[in-house]
């Protein structure tokens, strides 16, 4: 059996929109691929040409150049689209069915047999916490429930890989850690999961690889511990406030009083043993001292920079 | 065969949950009755013109109820979105074409059974009953929306449902004016005749569904005295069916090379 699941090689979409045919690049260049067994992001701004990646891969749009395998089939395909499911990007359903319906229905779809789909449907509806609407129309569901309910139309198929877009759009705290931890849980089952996101720490908790897009353009793939830089940014000593004499920062050095206590944060290669040692000498009262690496924020910034700069 | 299935009783299930088809076939409900009203300001002339209007009623709200749902159900697949979900399932694009237009068609059915049976109790108000020759017409009329739903489908597959409507009302129209056109023809010499001829030929013969009144076999037809026979019924059924096919098909390979943005 194949590690890869999914290969996308060389994608490229090209929309003509509007009455004068006006040519909008969405996706200039995307290849990457997704590996069994793990948890897959794919980041990018708003409008960088996620969504339109995911749906060239679902078969929902066709390609101007490249070509992509889900499942070791080329896209679109049947037999393939029958060990994955997706949940779309502010997923709208059938406002007129109940979960129960929905799920039945997205089961015969799937060549579910009758009975399996009842229990399939029942189990699917407590494990996404949604066991207080049954019976209720999804035209009463708020934002978070539709999420919810998304998910388990994406698993009615019992599927071996699950693409979600952006599944953490529009929920509340605990609706985000409920997808992370459910992620994380379909992952232990030995299931694939491939979502886009612009929620940069969501991607720390889950990803075991990502995908970087900027306009239209994969920029990294890789592993986070692997695209992440190791060297130190700076390091931070937070001291109480007003007690002994704070001694003078190193070059680059800045001070920042924050509700705790004072703030300084030393640039890299900054002498922090002589400066603590200083800070020690002067009575200083030391809270904290923490290194900064950077972090997926940092790269994310960096990256997106890199690229306005080059277009 | 299931997943079709799947989505014909989902689109039958969307059409009877919506509250604008029940508006409509109250009017048409409201039509049909009225007849008897209206039968009864005639001297002795009740039953034809009970028969007369109420199936003037099931022609024409089954043909808005057609055009209606058949421009509205997958639009609002496009439009909502749905069927972002939907397509990614292990489904041929043609499957889900398919299954629409069969739950559009068990949805005109039922409201077609319902017209009639209307028609059946007004008439036998009247003391008259829902005879063979009213059987016949009703079903050349459900053919007729048959074709009027595959045609209001196939510009649904491409087009808004405003555009949609105004061409499959148009496409109804014309259908229904194919003797008046092809006359039309005969005045105004060969070459209007014959280029006009080769559109009758390919325009939706929608005439045939309404032939009371009509010359067929030399003979005038009407519902009242001598209709068409069975084999008229299969021919015109065989008509509808195949022109339905083909327009679908087109439907299906535009549907299977669009991108869902």
């Amino acid at each position: 059996m194949s590690d890869i699941v999914l290969r996308a090689d060389g994608l490229a979409k090209t929309f003509h929109l509007g009455l004068f045919r006006k040519r909008v690049e969405a996706v200039k260049e995307a290849s990457f691929d997704v590996r069994r067994g793990e948890v897959f992001g794919y980041l990018g701004p708003n409008g960088s040409g996620k969504t339109t990646t995911l749906k060239m891969l679902m078969g929902l749009v066709f390609p101007t150049r490249g070509r992509a395998e889900v499942l070791g089939r080329p896209v679109p395909n049947r037999e393939a689209k029958r060990r994955l499911g997706y949940l779309p990007e502010s997923p709208y359903f059938y406002e007129y069915l109940t979960p129960e319906e929905f799920l039945d229905l997205v089961g015969a779809l799937c060549d579910v047999p009758r009975r399996e789909r009842r229990k399939r449907a029942d189990t699917l509806v407590a494990r996404v916490g949604l066991d207080h609407a049954r019976g209720r129309p999804l035209r009463k569901f708020s934002k978070g429930m539709l999420q919810r309910i998304g998910i388990a139309q994406a698993l009615m198929g019992d599927p071996e890989l699950v693409v979600l877009d952006e599944p953490m759009t529009g929920l509340d705290p605990i609706g985000r850690k409920e997808i992370r931890d459910l992620m994380l849980e379909l992952k232990r089952e030995g299931r694939t999961v491939l979502y886009s996101t612009h929620i940069l720490p969501d991607v720390e908790m889950t990803c075991d690889r990502v995908a970087m897009i900027f306009a239209g353009r994969i920029r990294n793939v890789g592993r986070l511990s692997d695209l992440l830089t190791a060297r130190l940014l700076s390091t931070e000593v937070c001291l109480r406030h007003g007690v002994g004499q704070i001694p003078g920062l190193p070059d680059g050095g800045r001070l920042h009083e924050t509700a705790d206590g004072m703030l300084m944060e030393l640039p890299e290669g900054s002498d922090v043993d002589a400066f603590l040692r200083a800070v020690l000498a002067a009575n200083c009262s030391v809270i904290s001292v923490t290194q900064r690496r950077e972090s997926l924020e940092d790269l994310f910034v960096r990256e997106a920079g890199a690229q306005e700069g080059t277009s | 065969m299931n997943r079709i299935f799947a989505i014909a009783w989902n689109t039958f299930r969307e059409a009877v949950r919506n509250k604008i088809l029940y508006s409509l076939l109250f009017f048409a409900v409201l039509i049909i009755v009225s007849a008897l009203a209206i039968g009864n300001l005639t001297l002795h002339e009740e039953v034809r013109t009970i028969r007369d209007i109420g199936l003037f009623g099931i022609d024409i709200f089954g043909v808005i109820i057609a055009i209606f749902v058949g421009v509205n159900l997958l639009y609002k697949e496009l439009d909502l979105k749905t069927v972002y979900t939907i397509l990614p399932k292990p489904l041929w694009r043609f499957e889900f074409v398919l299954g629409k237009w069969l739950g559009i068609l068990l949805t005109l059915a039922v409201q077609m059974v319902v017209m009639g049976m209307v028609l059946g109790v007004v008439l036998a108000v009247e003391d008259a009953h829902f005879d063979l020759a009213t059987a016949k017409a009703v079903w050349l009329l459900f053919v007729n929306v048959t074709l009027v739903t595959s045609i209001a489908v196939f510009f649904s597959a491409f087009s808004s449902p405003f555009l949609s409507g105004f061409f499959s009302l148009g496409c109804f129209v014309v259908g229904r004016s194919i003797p008046d056109i092809r006359a039309l023809g005969e005045k105004l010499g060969p070459a209007a005749k014959a280029v006009l001829s080769v559109f009758c030929d390919l325009a939706p013969n929608l005439h045939l569904f309404y032939p009371s009144g009509a010359i067929v076999g030399a003979e005038e037809v009407s519902v009242h005295r001598q209709f068409v026979g069975a084999d008229y019924i299969l021919t015109a059924t065989g008509y509808g069916l195949a022109y339905s096919v083909v327009v679908l098909v087109l439907a299906m390979l535009i549907f299977r090379k669009r991108d869902f943005v």
